[in-house]
């Protein structure tokens, strides 16, 4: 699904050269859901604006479901982003002006779907993530984690194979960052590719592997070959000593 | 997706209202600004005949004697032309139409006692007149040539004046007295107004013109005074109106058709004779006597009927205008970039750079073409300000249907270009740097 070779980033300024990331070598297969972790500054968020095709890489070669993304232009990358990527970030990024409705149309207008399509995804969308009745009301007038399901019902609502996760529950209290954990773990079922960016050793957990970033480079994964991820919500604890054991056995 | 963009620009107009107002404002006082001083422009600078203006001549003479270096206009050429001429020219038939022509004036009566006599300027000419200037006729027609000849106290009158003393209809046939003599109608005008007035731009090419016409021999067998220009380069006595009439004193108009170059260089010849003429009877003394023909677009610039001021005018009013814009650049660039963060979301779910430079393009197009809108009426509010205060302007302050068209063309051409630099600028926005820190 996800390829990555011998990427770096590195931005330049007119006095530092800051490789964001080196070397950076990734594979995620198709229905997998990865969880990535990694120290403040590590290249966290380079890696998922590259993989989302948010930024441009300097050097190395970035396959998205078969497709060489170097060289595309912006409205290639655009469309390859609006049929293949979902988003998922930690601040919602709901649309303030926009009713639940249009904020879920925003992606499938640039798709170009008809009326009666983009009214059928929309509603199954909300009806995915529990809003179909409230789909009239701003996202002021709903609670964090109402506006992250109605975050990831927009993601949904294009059928992406691939979504992108920037610390989904890091604005949300347990309760509710337990329900869209469940939610995207659901959505992970169906096939749906998740890279899930997060803090939160426990949370990390909830992947069927963790990639650690350090310095811009993989340096560690942990593999989970049972299906620790509802335990890992339970008992957060026993979550992170295993991720350590896994860890430190590979 | 336009109709999609209009949405979106629509709700972020409203969503913002104090700043989408404060826009509203530069585009309508720039573009009103603009339009009210280009009306006035294009009403002073248009072909007043069009189908007809490389085809009608006035017709100037220089007459006067050695004794001036100069006399008349720049090129030496008086404006007008004296009475004797005018009769003399008039017998011509080399041109298909013809006319001397001159302001006069006086106090009209009906038969009606309870209307009280009122105090006309009137346009003494041939019956040619009508059809040269293309004259539209609601009821009657023009007299006859006989009544040129004979001086018969016969008139047309503007559709103006019949509703003023008839309330309107087809009133030919009826008395009208013109200083107590009776005169027939023959001929009533449905309301026209040339503007310019360039057959007779020496009281203002804008002035309201004539509502009545009389036989230009009139002029001579009723002694009607000139309420034009009179001017003479001769020191002569002039004590009588019959001096007058064979004076060297310049106070006609004369106009010709002539409907090809053929023509025209018959009449040009006809004139070169008529001054060899005239130099044998001891009129046109000068070595370089000579006549001259302008036609309507050639007479208004020769007339300067648009001022070097009108020019100026126009120029400050569009500088007005870009002033606008620049204020508007700066609106508008403080209002996208803080939009940066939706951009960036919309980028991340699927617009491409020229999808977010498109819709807010709209946004601009929207809010210009709503400016202009307000910018019209500004305009006319200031046309109607200056009709009502100033008579001079009376018939340039009708915003025609090329005005109209053209205020929100301008606003939204000019609103697109004040918002290409923030649309550009804002469709350049990285996404990923908003989405983070949203």
């Amino acid at each position: 699904m996800l390829k990555m070779q011998q990427i770096n980033k590195i931005y330049r300024t007119e006095l530092v050269e800051t490789h964001a990331l080196r070397e950076f070598n990734l594979s995620v297969n198709e229905g997998e859901f990865v969880t990535v972790t990694g120290p403040s500054g590590s290249g966290k968020t380079t890696f998922l604006n590259i993989a989302g095709l948010l930024e441009e890489i300097s050097q190395g070669q970035y396959f998205l479901d078969g497709v060489n993304v170097v060289g595309l232009n912006d409205k290639e990358r655009s469309r390859l982003r609006n049929e293949k990527i979902g988003f998922i970030f930690q601040s919602f990024n709901l649309i303030p002006d926009l009713n639940l409705f249009e904020n879920v149309d925003v992606p499938l207008r640039y798709r170009g779907f008809n009326a009666k399509e983009r009214k059928r995804r929309i509603e199954q969308a909300l009806e995915q993530v529990g809003l179909a009745a409230r789909m009239k009301h701003l996202p002021a007038q709903l609670s964090g984690g109402q506006q992250q399901r109605v975050a990831i019902a927009r993601a949904l609502a294009g059928e992406p194979k691939f979504l992108l996760a920037d610390e989904p529950t890091g604005n949300l209290d347990s309760l509710m960052a337990r329900q869209v954990m469940e939610l995207l773990k659901n959505i992970n079922k169906q096939g749906t590719t998740i890279v899930m960016v997060t803090h939160d050793a426990a949370l990390a957990r909830c992947g069927q592997r963790n990639i650690q970033i350090v310095d811009g480079q993989v340096c560690d994964f942990s593999l989970y070959d049972k299906n620790p991820q509802a335990s890992a919500f339970e008992n957060p604890q026993t979550a992170a000593s295993t991720t350590t054991t896994a860890a430190s056995i590979a | 997706m336009f109709n999609y963009y209009l949405r979106l620009a629509w709700k972020s107009l409203w969503a913002t209202p104090v700043v989408t107002l404060l826009m509203l404002i530069a585009i309508a006082l720039g573009i009103g600004s603009a339009m009210g001083t280009l009306t006035i422009y294009h009403l002073m600078s248009a072909d007043p005949i069009p189908e007809k203006s490389a085809q009608l001549f006035a017709v100037q003479l220089k007459s006067y004697d050695n004794k001036q270096s100069s006399w008349g206009m720049n090129d030496g050429y008086p404006l007008q032309i004296t009475h004797q001429d005018a009769v003399n020219l008039s017998h011509s038939s080399v041109a298909v139409k013809q006319t001397p022509m001159v302001r006069t004036g006086f106090a009209v009566q009906t038969d009606n006692p309870d209307i009280a006599p009122i105090l006309k300027s009137v346009r003494a000419a041939n019956s040619d007149f009508f059809a040269m200037f293309n004259a539209p006729f609601a009821y009657g027609s023009a007299w006859d040539k006989n009544s040129d000849q004979q001086a018969l106290e016969v008139t047309v009158i503007g559709a103006k004046l019949n509703q003023q003393l008839f309330g309107g209809g087809n009133n030919v046939g009826k008395i009208l007295y013109f200083d107590q003599k009776a005169f027939r109608i023959v001929g009533i005008l449905q309301a026209w107004q040339p503007t310019p007035q360039y057959y007779d731009v020496n009281n203002g090419a804008f002035r309201t013109g004539e509502q009545i016409f009389i036989p230009f021999a009139l002029i001579a067998s009723n002694k009607y005074r000139s309420w034009g220009n009179n001017n003479s380069y001769k020191n002569e006595e002039v004590n009588t109106f019959d001096e007058k009439l064979v004076s060297e004193s310049h106070w006609i108009q004369y106009w010709v058709e002539l409907k090809n170059p053929q023509q025209k260089n018959a009449y040009q010849a006809y004139l070169k004779n008529y001054i060899s003429q005239q130099k044998q009877l001891g009129r046109f003394e000068r070595d370089d006597a000579s006549a001259d023909l302008k036609n309507v677009t050639t007479w208004l610039t020769y007339n300067e009927v648009v001022s070097e001021d009108n020019n100026v005018l126009v120029g400050l009013s569009f500088l007005l205008l870009v002033v606008c814009l620049v204020n508007t650049v700066g609106l508008l660039l403080a209002k996208f970039l803080r939009r940066a963060p939706e951009v960036g979301v919309r980028r991340a779910l699927g617009a491409s750079q020229t999808q977010v430079f498109l819709q807010h393009l709209v946004e601009v197009s929207l809010l210009g073409l709503t400016g202009g809108l307000l910018g019209i009426l500004l305009a006319q509010l200031g046309l109607w300000l200056l009709k009502n205060n100033y008579e001079q302007y009376q018939l340039l302050t009708d915003m025609d249907i090329t005005m109209l068209l053209t205020a929100p063309v301008l606003a939204i051409g000019s609103s697109i270009i004040a918002g290409l630099y923030p649309a550009w600028k804002i469709c350049r926005t990285q996404p990923a740097v908003y989405l983070k820190s949203q």
